[in-house]
């Protein structure tokens, strides 16, 4: 790509700005010479006005997929999550560095080449690293990209789970999204309760997101024999009978629970590692609050906010308020709490144990 | 001298030209900066007025945004030079204005709108009146009075990973970013305009940056991140003026030697003793992270606390915090220096509190051990060696059908620093008690994460160490998960942040709540503050946003004795 636009550039304008393309020098001629022309790149349609404005003016320096090339030139993909409308147009009237201004990018052209710079790039991204997998499509591969700086760090470049994040190609939520209509909303929105944070993406970018999480599903499905990650398999090394004493006595889980009331059937709703982790510590429990307000009035529902400061509650009518701490007093019951003081004594066989037995709760 | 500074700006840029004054008035600057290094801010001010009219405008206009190394060695109050405020690591100041009489009164003196969704989760630098602050691909200088902001560096990058970024580092009038994609990029302070760009690492092969380099008299000391692959870590110190690579250490062997580890990252900023010119680095987890069948042994020199000589890079000491780790817990947390009595007798020590959930001091001239102690849970250590480092359990290592361990991946602390507060000698730290899943089958192969470990339940305190027993003097909860570092003054105050976004100031005798404001979202870096025209700020960053705390005008004016840090 560096070659075609070093190409490109020589051959469209001879002489002194060749030779800047060469050395990598200012390229202030070239940016600014309006006889310049760039063909549209083979396979690209150039049918949006906006790409070819880029094409025309701005895809010599920062490449024709707004890859750039560092460190000389910067790249211009995503650019529009990084900079303001405001801020892109004040770069591109007045230049930066050795980049030209092009105050003349005025009214309809200016507006199509902000549109364009807020879409996503094609074809910009990183191939799949996995060995013998076909070349992602061009939408796969900017989502690839865009998963790389943005999820990867929690949910492994691969999207099969990495530091604390979960494998997304076992997902729930991915394994019954329709084309984004789950995965969309709690990408845009995050997920406080796990620390996920919301991303601002375009609809564009969204789709290659998709698109990319849905190939990795494809892809890992393809691979049944040696899938990573924690298979419902995995966790067939406990002992039903030993798990099931510990639950009703050492366990003390019969004080809570039973098998036939609150937990018949629950190996039917939860399996493999969302059972386990649901045995372990259930999140998202509701924990009953009961807030005595200094006139002796009690007030009692759901908890729903508390720090150090506020103490918030949903009463039967699902209407929400809150109080300074300071200014009542409230008791709260967290049935989960049991769990946490079982977390110090379990041994791993107790839990494969426990385990085993829970299975058999069909 | 501040009306004056603000001159000398404007000078400065209708002159650029004008760096090389004469002999006489650089010499004028010199001794102006030894002066201003030895007083305090009202004689450094009675100071200034005398230089200034004895040298003119000129010999202030080489020093405006400047920083010499040796100022970082003894940072004034007027400055925050280096990632930790100085070279200890100890992140406490000896400011007193806002102490627990009147920090009820604190309120807001400004806030910056970064304007990015990405968090604040940088240290600013405080030079000249000046704060220099990141996000990645994102530098700022902004006025430190007013919070108007001066010039804004923007370079976008597509590879690396953008998790987070830390700040930039300082060497008399340049400044040094590290980026997703792996170069330095060193610019000048005074407009942020690029001088040079060198390469750090290979984001092909999977490094990125987000650290703040440490700057030792003329090295510029980078350091790496990189879980994903199987790759060596290593600081590199770069030249200040030109950037060209003075040395490179290697925390482990090149990729693919036979039964070695690789990793080791090197994804903090470190501390200096400029008396033993050593420079104290943490290291991260070995690769493969959660399968540790291919690399037999401690796995040296990742997860350790290692010393170094800044001059030639070459080892002086390692002392491994968990030899062959299998669960993620980088040593990258501070290495935070002291100076004081240990069991009775004088030391100069090193403290860590880590991410594997134990409590380290060292003798730091020669690394030998003189405590380990938990400060949280922890289930996966046999006991403690001959050389005080915890013995990891292999049926605690991670296994197909999953073991539970004590603490999760994320460990008891982690970047998040801590800070030590000389009049209690305590060490308090924003700990996380948790605990989490690991598992590995073969089926996850042997390169990068190599297994998958889940969360299971965690909450977040505040604790104060005492560092001659490891025992917790008090603990002050802060919610499910903090990820606020502590700053301490001698005012008797502790600052940090909790899970819920509330900036907190607790009593460092007890612990006890003095003042709170909420901040919208939860603190994501260690707060620091320093003193300008006579008042005492604190800077906080929440989500994109960088919040400035200060007394009202005027109040505590009477108690602006600044003292040094």
């Amino acid at each position: 790509m560096k070659g075609l636009r070093i190409a490109v550039l020589a051959a469209a304008v001879a002489g002194v700005v060749a030779v800047c393309g060469v050395t990598r020098g200012p390229v202030h001629a070239a940016g600014q010479n309006p006889t310049m022309e760039t063909p549209p790149a083979k396979g690209q349609t150039a049918i949006d006005p906006g790409a070819a404005i880029y094409e025309k003016r701005c895809a010599v320096c920062h490449g024709t997929h707004r890859e750039g090339d560092l460190p000389w030139f910067p790249p211009l993909a995503g650019i529009s999550h990084r900079l303001s409308a405001e801020q892109i147009t004040a770069l591109v009237h007045s230049g930066k560095g050795r980049m030209p201004g092009f105050p003349s990018l005025q009214g309809t052209e200016l507006e199509q080449l902000l549109h364009f710079l807020s879409t996503a790039p094609e074809g910009a991204a990183n191939a799949s690293k996995a060995a013998g997998e076909a070349k992602p499509s061009a939408q796969v591969a900017s989502g690839e990209a865009l998963f790389h700086q943005n999820c990867a760090f929690c949910h492994g470049r691969d999207a099969m789970g990495g530091e604390t994040g979960p494998d997304l190609t076992q997902s729930k939520l991915v394994l019954a999204d329709k084309n984004g209509d789950k995965i969309a909303p709690l990408v845009h929105e995050g997920r406080p309760e796990t620390k996920m944070p919301g991303f601002n993406f375009s609809n564009e970018e969204m789709a290659s997101l998709v698109a990319f999480i849905h190939s990795r599903v494809q892809s890992a499905s393809e691979h049944k024999g040696s899938r990573r990650g924690v298979s419902v398999e995995d966790l067939q090394t406990g002992n039903a009978e030993a798990g099931k004493a510990y639950f009703n006595g050492a366990g003390g889980c019969a004080k809570c629970h039973s098998a036939t009331g609150d937990l018949a059937g629950i190996a039917r709703h939860l399996q493999g590692l969302s059972l386990e982790e649901r045995m372990l510590y259930p999140r998202n429990v509701p924990s009953k609050v009961v807030v005595t307000l200094p006139s002796g009035e009690t007030v009692t529902g759901t908890l729903a906010y508390r720090d150090e400061f506020t103490v918030g509650l949903r009463d039967a009518n699902g209407t929400y308020r809150s109080w300074p701490t300071r200014a009542v007093k409230y008791t709260v019951t967290e049935p989960a709490e049991a769990h946490v003081e079982l977390l110090p004594k379990y041994t791993d066989d107790e839990i494969h144990n426990l385990m085993a037995y829970l299975q058999t709760l069909k | 001298m501040l009306g004056c500074a603000e001159d000398v700006r404007k000078k400065s840029k209708s002159n650029s030209k004008g760096n090389s004054g004469s002999f006489a008035a650089l010499r004028m600057t010199r001794d102006f900066l030894r002066i201003r290094m030895r007083f305090g801010l009202k004689r450094r001010m009675r100071a200034t007025a005398v230089l200034g009219l004895a040298a003119g405008v000129c010999a202030v206009a080489a020093m405006a945004q400047n920083l010499e190394p040796a100022q970082i060695e003894h940072p004034a109050a007027d400055s925050w030079p280096v990632y930790h405020g100085d070279y200890t690591g100890r992140r406490h100041s000896a400011l007193t204005q806002i102490n627990q009489r009147n920090v009820s009164g604190l309120g807001l003196a400004w806030a910056f709108q970064t304007n990015q969704t990405a968090s604040i989760k940088s240290s600013p630098l405080l030079v000249d009146g000046v704060l220099y602050f990141t996000v990645p691909d994102n530098v700022w200088a902004v006025d430190a009075r007013s919070g108007h902001q001066l010039w804004h560096y923007h370079r976008p990058s597509t590879q690396g990973d953008h998790i987070g970024h830390r700040g930039v580092a300082m060497y008399k009038g340049w400044l040094y970013f590290t980026t997703p994609d792996c170069h330095l990029i060193s610019l000048d302070a005074k407009n942020g305009r690029v001088r040079w760009d060198k390469l750090i690492a290979d984001v092909n092969k999977g490094y990125w940056t987000t650290m703040d380099p440490l700057v030792v008299k003329n090295h510029v000391i980078v350091g790496v991140s990189g879980d994903f692959d199987n790759l060596p870590g290593y600081l590199r110190s770069f030249e200040p003026e030109r950037g060209e690579v003075q040395w490179q250490w290697d925390a482990t062997p090149p990729a693919g030697t036979p039964n070695t580890t690789t990793g080791g990252m090197t994804w903090m900023t470190g501390t200096y003793d400029p008396e033993l010119n050593l420079v104290y680095w943490g290291t991260g987890n070995p690769t493969p992270v959660l399968n540790g069948t291919t690399r037999p042994g401690d796995n040296p020199w990742t997860c350790a606390i290692v010393a170094i000589d800044p001059d030639d890079g070459k080892l002086k000491w390692g002392f491994q915090v968990s030899p062959h780790d299998t669960h993620d817990w980088d040593a990258v947390e501070t290495p935070v220096l002291v100076d004081r009595d240990f069991h009775g007798k004088p030391r100069k020590m090193l403290m860590q509190a880590s991410r594997n959930g134990y409590f380290f001091v060292l003798d730091r001239t020669d690394g030998k051990n003189l405590l380990t102690e938990p400060f949280g849970p922890v289930n996966w250590s046999k006991g403690i060696d001959a050389q005080g480092r915890p013995i990891p359990n292999p049926d605690k290592e991670p296994a197909p059908d999953g073991r539970i361990v004590a603490p999760d991946e994320g460990g008891v602390t982690n970047y998040r620093a801590p800070s030590f507060d000389p009049k209690t000698g305590l060490f308090i730290v924003d700990a996380h008690p948790s605990w989490s899943l690991y598992f590995a089958k073969p089926a996850d192969g042997y390169y990068g994460w190599a297994g998958a470990d889940y969360d299971v339940w965690g909450k977040s305190q505040i604790e104060a160490i005492d560092y001659q027993t490891g025992k917790l003097r008090w603990v002050h909860p802060v919610g499910g998960g903090s990820g606020a570092g502590v700053l301490t003054t001698d005012g008797g105050l502790t600052v940090t942040g909790d899970s819920t976004g509330n900036l907190l100031i607790l009593n460092t005798a007890d612990g006890k709540m003095l003042w709170h404001a909420g901040m919208g979202e939860s603190m994501q870096s260690s707060p620091i503050t320093y003193m300008l025209d006579g008042r005492q700020y604190i800077v906080t960053g929440s989500g994109g946003v960088l919040f400035v705390w200060a007394l009202p005008e005027g109040v505590g004016a009477a108690h602006s004795a600044a003292k040094g840090r």
